[in-house]
């Protein structure tokens, strides 16, 4: 069974094998190729330390040049990776190689044992059985040796009678033959039986199993006597020599005869004949029971080859006393033999008997059992034997344990070598009387341990064969999986490292821009000293002329050059992050009106006309930083205007609202692309999605075009990028830095918009961008529009420049103000004939001239219509200015006087002279040149006001208007030349902006509140400064309804055409006019200015220093100071003038009650009992049972806009740094008061 | 002394100040405040903030020779000085203050204790420049000639 468990389980053993062999062996195939040259690659780099073998080997498949720096970090790690995969193969291979060993060697060891225990039971079993029968014939014998004797005796008994002795010898000696024939034909396997009697006589009967004879053998009777006594007696003496062989041998007077009988019936079937006695059997004599006891030996005889048992027992006489015969049986041990034969025929291995002596009883073999001496046969010694492995047996066995052997003759030898062969040796200890036997079985090994050891060594070649490819697919995994693992482990390092590298990066770019902005901070301070010790210097009067211009030189350039540094410090600003958009509301209309004006300046002297073009649809208020929208456009446009030498710019602007999603179709098809990043953007920040929710956001759509020379559309992008120009050769001719887009991107797309050139037909370049701005949630009325057409209104427009003139005619034919348009003089005059020319008489200049066929047929319409009040817009530059015929020209126009108005369009660099001229003929409407919407409402307003007014308003007041918008002019020259000086000496960036507010101011001023201004230039300073304070008075002490007509008293009489369109605007235009102000009076820091007149601050801050510089710049400035050392005393005083208020209410008008103690309070933040931001909140707090909001200044050391972020959360309202920018502080207190007096 | 050469001076010591960092354009500020109604008013502040800082550096080497240094009341004695000296424009001391905040931010006491000695240092020549200029600029006055800016 154990055998048949041990096959299964090697079979099962072989199956899996074999199958798992063949289907892992597919897969395996490439990682083992993989890994086969792996490790050969491994080989040679091993042998040389120096290569790199981590490279090579790992990273064949990733990209090697990443790597490239990281090999000797690699090398390490490699070595590392190969020694935990060396472990991790080393442990597997342990593991498996001892559960195969534990598998095969219990399996054996339990086989094995099974297997000998059986093997035991079959051979002592197989010894068992010839031994047994050995002793079944010993036993045999024995019987019927004992019959004999008994039988004998009772024969001899009778028959010892003395009467008649011969005669009784005779019938004793047939009886006997009788009794023993008997006896030997009942056993077949006896040899012989002999009676020896004590007379020498013997009978025996003698059976020669080779020819199958019986014989019957006996001696001559004459010889002996039963009763001869003395013989007896005799030869009992002598038994010594006549009891033994050599007697009867040597028995020569006997003759012995042989006589063969029939074997079944005993019958004599021949005659006897004698034989020598050479050829006897054995006979048992005396000499073999000396003590009178049975015995037993081996025999050998002539006439068998094999041993012969002989047991002898004395037949002893009636008394008892004295041995009469002998009785020897012997039996051949043929049969054992025979027995041992089929036994080992069946079970194979050898047998054998000895005798104790060694003497070979019987084996299994056909080898003879006896020598062949001279003496006849002898017994063969086992050790002799010529079989070979009986031989060998004997042999071992007594080598191995010579004559000691153990007790019981036991042996059980399992694996005895003998002859190169193994095998199982087991003896067996017969110990009978007088003949103690000895069993031997070998059988070989192979016969019952073969097949097991040739099956276990099978399956050990299996298991061993099925563990390696285990190991070997083991191994492979865990190279595969420590090679993934390992290899996205140096991924991850690598992300890592990279990771760490861009932040380093980062950070270092942000060191960088955190450089900048410091460096361009420090190199602007220096640089605001050499431009106010310049100015210093051009007002000094002792210079000569020549060192006033070199100095304007530097004074230009240093201007210049702090341009320069305000770029660099925006973009570093932007870099480093640091750049936050205020959100306030502006008027971008009005922003962007100005800075066309400002530009024109410029634009006149490049002969480019400078067209702004806002659609209708752009919403008047915004929400967003005016000063960086202005910034953006001031840079396009300056860019374009460096780079345009003729022709046009147009800024073109118009609105789309993201929630009203599509559009008419009015826009170019690309236009859809920004629009979905746009929206991608929205989608993508969160943050902006809520605000568009929430707000009002507004798509503003721009675009900057211009005739220049363009840009390569290859460079497109890169003219955004820093410090870069489209042609590097332009540097030379056009200057600049290429810093300029770039700041424009940055803050174009801060504000949430895009801005990229576009295609453009035709020459130059054409930027367009998106702004996203919101505007304010209540904001979004719609411009007024003043139904023109029933007004019957009708405009000529003389113009130069084509591009205005062509937009300015399609937008006042859409709002339905027919239009005619001239480019020149003679069109002009030629129109005016058409029109006019029932009226007109020719005042010889020439009338050739012929109008093109529409233009007739539209002048002909105009004349249909009745009751038309024409206003002619002449750009003066379609007179002939340079010799004297313009005035001659103007005389010509003047005789149209009573039926058109002219509205002027004057350069900025026209000559008093003509102004003067145009006065006097009674043409008071004159503006700036660039014309766009703004002004051209305000001429159509103008002139229908004055349409209505005049009759009743003409007389006194012609030449009296008229003188008075003389003096506008001026005041107009006055504040192109300081919006010149003021720009140039304001540092900061908002330079931009405050020249653009200041010329804007120019502009409307001279529109709507110029004509107040009653003295010449030298005092229009004073002039503004009175009125401010008079607009303070207004608004501090006037009524409630002078301020909303926004018209102040003193303005009805003179002012009939300004009607303020907006009276909204009113206050936003005052502090402008501050504002120019302020910057003027910084300008000139000794002078008298009082901007600050009447304002009552208080000043918190617990330096003594501070304070007292504080309040010695406020003071000078005219506003009344209380200091404060803290917080603390700060509310203190606050609630303090509270109360005293309410006495003084009694005394005082009842206006004052309105405004709260202070006007302004300035506030440090960091003091000592309770800091700014704690005072903040408790004034914040008292004063919500008041309803006042005192405008609350921030002064802190902390340049951080996050403090900017903290102070304005606690209710603080503007923000100001140490050390007190002079005139920083004075525009932000102004700002400040004002917005609360308007509130 | 020959009136011009006083006023030579004093413009050349000035600018010398200006030049090696000792004040700023907030002095000039400070300056040109100066008029009529005020006419002492440079010195006036100087002398305040000469008064607050000498107070603000005894109070500071109190604070750091205290075995636990209340940083907080360091820093805000610092800071109180920094405004003071940005104000009249003595710029180094305003930078050393600078350096010392973040020392103090750091709590570092042997920052602190540097920082203060060169605050004080620093304080010391410009207290002692500033002096001498005011005494160049009475010389001038009692000379019977005007300061020149």
């Amino acid at each position: 069974m154990a055998e048949k468990s041990f096959e299964t389980t090697s079979q099962v053993c072989c199956s899996t094998g074999s199958e798992s062999l063949p289907i892992l062996a597919s897969p395996m195939e490439s990682p083992l190729r993989k890994v086969l040259s792996r490790i050969s690659g491994f080989v040679p780099s091993w042998g040389k330390k120096t290569a790199p073998p981590g490279r090579r080997i790992f990273h064949r498949d990733v990209e090697q040049d990443e790597f490239q720096n990281g090999t000797a970090h690699c090398l390490s790690s490699y070595y590392s990776v190969f020694v935990a995969r060396l472990a991790i193969m080393v442990m597997l291979a342990i593991l498996i190689g001892l559960l195969t060993v534990l598998t095969w060697h219990f399996t054996r060891v339990y086989t094995t044992k099974s297997l000998n225990t059986l093997a035991y039971g079959l051979r002592y079993e197989l010894l068992q059985r010839p031994i047994l029968r050995m002793w079944n014939i010993l036993n045999s014998t024995s019987e019927i040796t004992t019959a004999q004797v008994k039988l004998s005796e009772y024969v001899i008994r009778r028959y010892s009678k003395p009467t008649n002795q011969a005669e009784q010898i005779e019938q004793l000696y047939q009886m006997m033959k009788d009794i023993t024939w008997a006896l030997f034909a009942s056993r077949k396997a006896l040899n012989a039986i002999t009676i020896n009697y004590r007379n020498g006589f013997v009978q025996a009967f003698h059976r020669d199993h080779r020819s199958n004879n019986t014989f019957y053998i006996y001696s001559d009777l004459a010889n002996y006597s039963i009763s001869d006594t003395g013989s007896y007696d005799n030869k009992s003496q002598s038994s010594r020599q006549g009891w033994n062989d050599q007697f009867i041998h040597g028995n020569v007077s006997a003759i012995w005869y042989r006589q063969p009988l029939d074997p079944l019936t005993g019958e004599k079937i021949g005659k006897s004949s004698q034989i020598p006695p050479e050829d006897l059997i054995n006979i048992a004599g005396p000499s073999q029971v000396p003590d009178g006891v049975a015995s037993w030996h081996v025999a050998v005889s002539k006439y068998t080859d094999s041993p012969l048992l002989s047991a002898a027992l004395p037949v002893w006489d009636a008394s008892n006393k004295s041995i009469v015969a002998v009785v020897g049986v012997t039996t051949a041990l043929y049969s054992v033999g025979q027995l041992m034969k089929e036994l080992v025929e069946v079970h194979s291995g050898y047998i054998y008997l000895t005798s104790q002596e060694g003497y070979l009883l019987a084996t299994s073999t056909n080898t003879p059992l006896l020598n062949n001496t001279a003496k006849g046969p002898k017994l063969m010694m086992a050790a002799n034997s010529e079989d070979r492995v009986i031989r060998m047996g004997a042999q071992w066995l007594q080598k191995t344990y010579g004559n000691k052997f153990p007790p019981g003759h036991v042996v059980h030898v399992e694996k005895a070598n003998l002859g190169g062969q193994h095998y199982y040796i087991d003896s067996f200890f017969l110990n009978l009387k007088r003949l103690p036997i000895v069993g031997v079985i070998i059988i070989p090994r192979k016969y019952i341990m073969g097949k097991v050891e040739e099956r276990a060594l099978k399956t050990l070649v299996i298991l061993i064969s099925a563990s390696v490819c285990i190991l070997a697919i083991g191994c492979v995994c865990i190279l595969i999986l420590t090679n993934g693992v390992s290899k996205e482990m140096k991924l991850r390092a690598e992300l890592i490292s990279h990771l760490d590298a861009r932040r380093r990066a980062e950070a270092s770019s942000n060191y960088k821009s955190q450089f900048l902005a410091n460096m361009s901070h420090e190199l602007r301070t220096p640089m605001a000293a050499v431009i106010g010790l310049l100015d210093i210097l051009i007002c000094d009067d002792c210079l000569t002329n020549e060192q006033y211009a070199m100095v304007t030189q530097i004074r230009k350039c240093s201007t210049a050059l702090l341009r320069l540094l305000n770029n660099i410090l925006d973009l570093s600003k932007v870099e480093s992050g640091k750049l936050v958009l205020e959100e306030a509301e502006f008027d971008l209309g009005r922003e962007l009106e100005g800075l066309v004006d400002m530009f024109s300046v410029q634009c006149i002297n490049h002969n480019v006309e400078t067209v702004l073009d806002l659609s209708d649809d752009i919403p008047k208020v915004v929400r967003g930083d005016s000063a960086r929208v202005v910034q953006v456009f001031a840079n396009l446009i300056s860019n374009s205007i460096k780079f345009t030498t003729s022709g046009h710019i147009i800024l073109r602007g118009w609105c789309e609202n993201p929630n009203v999603s599509s559009d008419s179709g009015k826009f170019s098809p690309d236009q859809k692309k920004p629009m979905s990043a746009l929206k991608t953007k929205l989608k993508h920040g969160n943050h902006m999605k809520k605000v568009s929710k929430k707000d009002n956001k507004m798509i503003l759509w721009f675009e900057v075009d211009d005739t220049g020379c363009g840009i390569d559309p290859s460079k497109w992008e890169s003219v955004f990028e820093s410090f870069e120009q489209a042609d590097p050769s332009t540097t030379r001719t056009h200057g600049g830095t290429g810093l300029g887009l770039c700041i424009v991107r940055t803050l174009v797309n801060k504000m949430g918009g895009e801005i990229k050139v576009v295609k453009k037909n035709g020459q130059g370049t054409l930027m367009r961008l998106f702004l996203l701005l919101s505007t304010p949630a209540d904001g979004l009325e719609q411009q007024r529009q003043i139904d023109f057409a029933k007004h019957s209104v009708a405009v000529i427009l003389a113009l130069h420049g084509s591009m205005g003139r062509l937009i300015m005619s399609k937008w006042l034919s859409k709002n339905g103000v027919p239009t005619l348009e001239a480019s020149e003089w003679n069109e002009l005059t030629q129109i005016l004939r058409e029109l006019f020319h029932a009226r007109t008489t020719n005042s010889g200049f020439d009338t050739h001239y012929s109008l093109a066929k529409p233009l007739r047929s539209k002048v002909q319409t105009l004349q249909d219509m009745k009751k038309l009040v024409y206003i002619i817009v002449v750009d003066l530059g379609l007179l002939d200015l340079s010799t004297e015929i313009w005035k001659e020209q103007l005389n010509f126009l003047d005789k149209f006087s009573g039926q058109v108005k002219f509205a002027w369009m004057l350069n900025h660099d026209t000559s008093n002279a003509i102004k003067m001229e145009l006065r006097k003929k009674g043409h008071i409407l004159m503006v700036n040149k660039p014309l766009y919407k703004a002004k051209m409402l305000h001429i159509l307003e103008a002139v229908i006001k004055e349409s209505y007014v005049e009759p009743q308003n003409r007389s006194p007041n012609g030449t009296k208007g008229t003188s008075k918008q003389g003096d506008s002019h001026e005041c107009l020259e006055i504040d192109s030349t300081q919006f010149e000086t003021c720009s140039s000496d304001d540092s900061d960036i908002s330079e931009m902006t405050g020249a653009n507010s200041v010329s804007s101011v120019g502009i409307r001023e001279q529109l709507k509140e110029g004509t107040i201004l009653k003295s010449g230039p030298p005092t229009l300073r004073n002039c503004l400064v009175e009125f401010t304070r008079l607009g303070l008075e207004v608004n501090n002490l006037r009524t409630e309804e002078d301020q909303c007509n926004g018209r102040p008293k003193f303005h009805d009489t003179k002012d009939v055409k300004c009607e303020n369109p907006n009276s909204s605007e009113q206050p936003l235009v005052r502090s402008n006019v501050k504002d120019r102000d302020n910057s003027y009076t910084t300008n000139k820091a000794a002078s008298e200015q009082k901007s600050l007149e009447g304002l009552r601050l208080l000043l918190a801050e617990d330096t003594p220093v501070l304070q007292r510089v504080a309040t010695i710049m406020l003071e000078k400035m005219g506003a009344v100071v209380v200091a404060v050392g803290d917080g603390a005393q700060a509310v203190e005083a606050l609630n303090c003038e509270l109360d005293g208020d309410e006495n003084r209410t009694n005394r005082l008008q009842t206006e004052i009650c309105d405004s709260p103690p202070y006007d302004l309070i300035l506030m440090d933040c960091q003091m000592p009992m309770m800091d700014g931001y704690e005072a903040t909140k408790a004034i914040r707090k008292s004063e919500e049972r008041t309803g006042w909001h005192v405008p609350i200044v921030a002064l802190t050391a902390h340049a951080m806009s996050s403090d900017k972020e903290k102070c304005l959360k606690v209710g603080m309202d503007a923000y100001l740094t140490k050390p007190i920018d002079y005139k920083l502080m004075v525009s932000t207190i102004l700002s400040l008061t004002k917005r609360s007096t308007k509130g | 002394m020959d009136l011009v050469q006083l006023q030579r001076q004093l413009v050349e010591y000035r600018t010398s100040l200006y030049h090696e960092g000792f004040l700023d354009a907030q002095f000039t500020q400070l300056q040109e405040l100066q008029d009529e109604n005020n006419p002492d008013f440079v010195v006036e502040v100087v002398s305040l903030f000469f008064e607050d800082s000498e107070r603000l550096l005894n109070e500071l080497t109190t604070a750091l020779e205290q075995q636990s240094v209340d940083f907080k009341r360091v820093d805000a004695h610092v800071h109180q000085l920094k405004g003071s000296s940005s104000s009249i424009g003595a710029q180094r001391v305003q930078k050393v203050c600078i350096a010392f905040r973040n020392y103090c931010e750091e709590k570092n006491v042997e920052g602190c204790l540097k920082c203060l000695q060169q605050v004080k240092h620093e304080y010391s020549l410009v207290k002692t420049k500033l002096e001498s200029m005011f005494q160049l600029e009475q010389q001038i006055l009692s000379a019977g000639g005007s300061i020149p800016m």
